[in-house]
């Protein structure tokens, strides 16, 4: 019912990756910005979307649109079928053992409250602690500060070191008796480190605790398969996969989700319902009050094809030579600092100039064609460590190519001439 | 001297953008960021006392009140551009009264017609203006 990409390659083909035909998947990156050639540099923040995607958001309204789950007639069946066919695709995609382990959510945010609220709320008291990093996003840091305030649960929060790189001694140091969550990012959304979540995820174990994978900037870039991981809960956002807006998912192991009591009352969660008592239907429904995304859910099933369609691996491989491009581009650059350089990272680069606020070099590129983030990034305590107000943000997608490059180096030279 | 004579620079600013498309007020608003890129600003000023929130940038914002109670306003921001609007903004409403001050309007500030360029910058524009209000209010409710 989805026809193919017209950039798909064969898997295991060894047909070079070719960016031109990707790029025209995308409409919009075929659309100029103040007269001038887009070089969309801001895929951590939301990726653009392909034509298979739009097709398939498209296909839903105009083809097979009804509510899903509870009618008897055709477009309901349909639709529910599509809806549920794509928890399969996610299910598939991330290794999870089972389709009804997928709750789809607004977004990874959604997701993480999910679990603070249902699982944090009935498994943790005064006392006892979760750990993250200092390279948190505010997503992975607010849930459980609230939980803190409203339990008196403990925050612990692992250093990292002046390169943005993991700190193995430290982190491991501050799991103890008390530690009942380990909640971490799989790369950091500002400084592209991938943290060892194998390593990370095996000590928690050991230790007794459970781990949250936020896996929002990682998911695009690299296979992940939460079986292989041991991990016990993984979460994503759908936009940053190139899926449609409004949908995201909290994959989490089957016997922790059973237990969990529901996040929100509504319609769909429920098995029976009288004014004596509910009682709640079973996974993933139990999770999923309320009329859901069915769209974005089925256009979220139709990115991933996309996806595998290229192959995570050859997008990796893109992304990582693309990356190293940049990184000499930008050194070359007089006056720019660039913020974590890890080894390994993936996907952005942030930086610091000594000759323009980050706000300025946003808005003066900008006018240049290219789009990339400045500021905080949703992770101030970060930019504190860092020693930054704000850093900007260049961010690559499967379609990123060196044009894109050439034209932000260009553009921040013009930035040096303005304001330098 | 009526409110719309003291309002002789803002109306001056706002005729000077009216003639221009969106990439000329863009050169215009970069052109006041060169031009106040290296204006002085008391660095001791430039704490959380006098921080203003609201804007994507730091902006920090002096005021003062004269005998005859018209308030006037310094301020800086470490963006070269938000420096350049608030030097435009600070320029534009200093020397009313507390009372002009306080009729002012985010009306006002859409007649600048930046938001054509980024709604950022107007929300900012807007974050200026009520944060100046608010210090003349302060300021005539000795609350300084």
């Amino acid at each position: 019912m989805n026809g193919p990409a017209t950039a798909m390659r064969q898997p295991g083909s060894n047909t070079p990756y070719d960016v031109a035909a990707v790029r025209a998947d995308f409409p919009i990156l075929a659309r100029p910005v103040y007269g001038k050639r887009l070089a969309f540099l801001d895929s951590a923040a939301s990726a653009q979307k392909p034509q298979a995607v739009i097709d398939a958001v498209q296909r839903v309204y105009g083809e097979e649109y009804a509510n899903v789950h509870r009618g008897l007639y055709f477009l309901s069946e349909r639709a529910t079928n599509a809806f549920e066919d794509a928890r399969e695709t996610v299910a598939r995609y991330i290794g999870a053992p089972h389709p009804h382990e997928v709750i789809f959510t607004r977004n990874a945010t959604e997701a993480i409250n999910l679990v603070a609220a249902s699982w944090g709320r009935s498994n943790l008291s005064a006392g006892d602690e979760v750990l993250i990093t200092e390279l948190e996003h505010h997503a992975n840091i607010v849930p459980w500060q609230l939980l803190a305030q409203e339990r008196g649960i403990v925050l612990r929060v692992a250093p990292i070191a002046d390169d943005g790189s993991f700190m193995a001694d430290a982190f491991y140091r501050l799991i103890g008796p008390r530690t009942k969550l380990v909640s971490v990012a799989h790369v950091s959304n500002v400084l592209g480190t991938v943290l060892p979540v194998t390593d990370i995820i095996a000590a928690a174990h050991a230790a007794g605790a459970w781990v949250l994978i936020d896996g929002c900037q990682a998911i695009q870039h690299m296979t992940v398969d939460v079986r292989a991981l041991d991990c016990d809960f993984y979460v994503f956002s759908g936009h940053k996969l190139y899926g449609p807006s409004g949908i995201g998912a909290l994959w989490g192991r089957e016997a922790i989700l059973e237990a969990m009591p529901p996040y929100m009352g509504g319609g769909d969660m429920i098995e029976r319902v009288s004014f004596d008592g509910t009682t709640f239907a079973g996974l993933p429904h139990k999770f999923e009050a309320g009329t859901p995304a069915i769209a974005q859910a089925i256009g979220l099933a139709a990115a991933i094809r996309y996806v595998e369609g290229l192959g995570t691996a050859a997008i990796a491989a893109h992304e990582a030579a693309l990356l190293a491009y940049m990184a000499d581009a930008l050194a070359s650059v007089p006056g720019l600092r660039l913020i974590g350089t890890a080894p390994g990272k993936v996907s952005v680069v942030s930086l610091s100039a000594d000759f323009a606020h980050a706000f300025d070099i946003a808005a003066i590129v900008d006018r240049e064609g290219v789009a990339v983030r400045s500021g905080h990034h949703c992770a101030q305590p970060l930019m504190a460590r860092m020693g930054v107000e704000a850093t900007v943000r260049a961010s690559l997608g499967l379609y990123s190519d060196r044009q894109d490059v050439d034209q932000f180096v260009t553009a921040l030279e013009r930035v040096r001439r303005v304001l330098g | 001297m009526t409110t719309l004579a003291r309002l002789g620079k803002f109306q001056h600013f706002v005729d000077d953008l009216a003639g221009l498309d969106d990439e000329m007020r863009f050169e215009y608003v970069l052109d006041m960021a060169k031009k106040h890129k290296d204006d002085p600003f008391s660095p001791g000023a430039m704490d959380d006392e006098h921080l203003m929130h609201g804007c994507m940038s730091r902006v920090w914002m002096l005021h003062d009140i004269d005998d005859d109670g018209r308030h006037w306003f310094r301020g800086h921001s470490d963006g070269a551009i938000v420096n350049g609007l608030v030097h435009m903004m600070t320029e534009s409403f200093s020397g009313l009264t507390g009372e002009e001050l306080a009729a002012l309007t985010i009306d006002q500030v859409r007649r600048l017609n930046l938001g054509a360029m980024t709604t950022q910058r107007q929300v900012g524009m807007m974050a200026m203006l009520k944060h100046m209000q608010k210090l003349a209010r302060q300021d005539r409710s000795g609350a300084r």
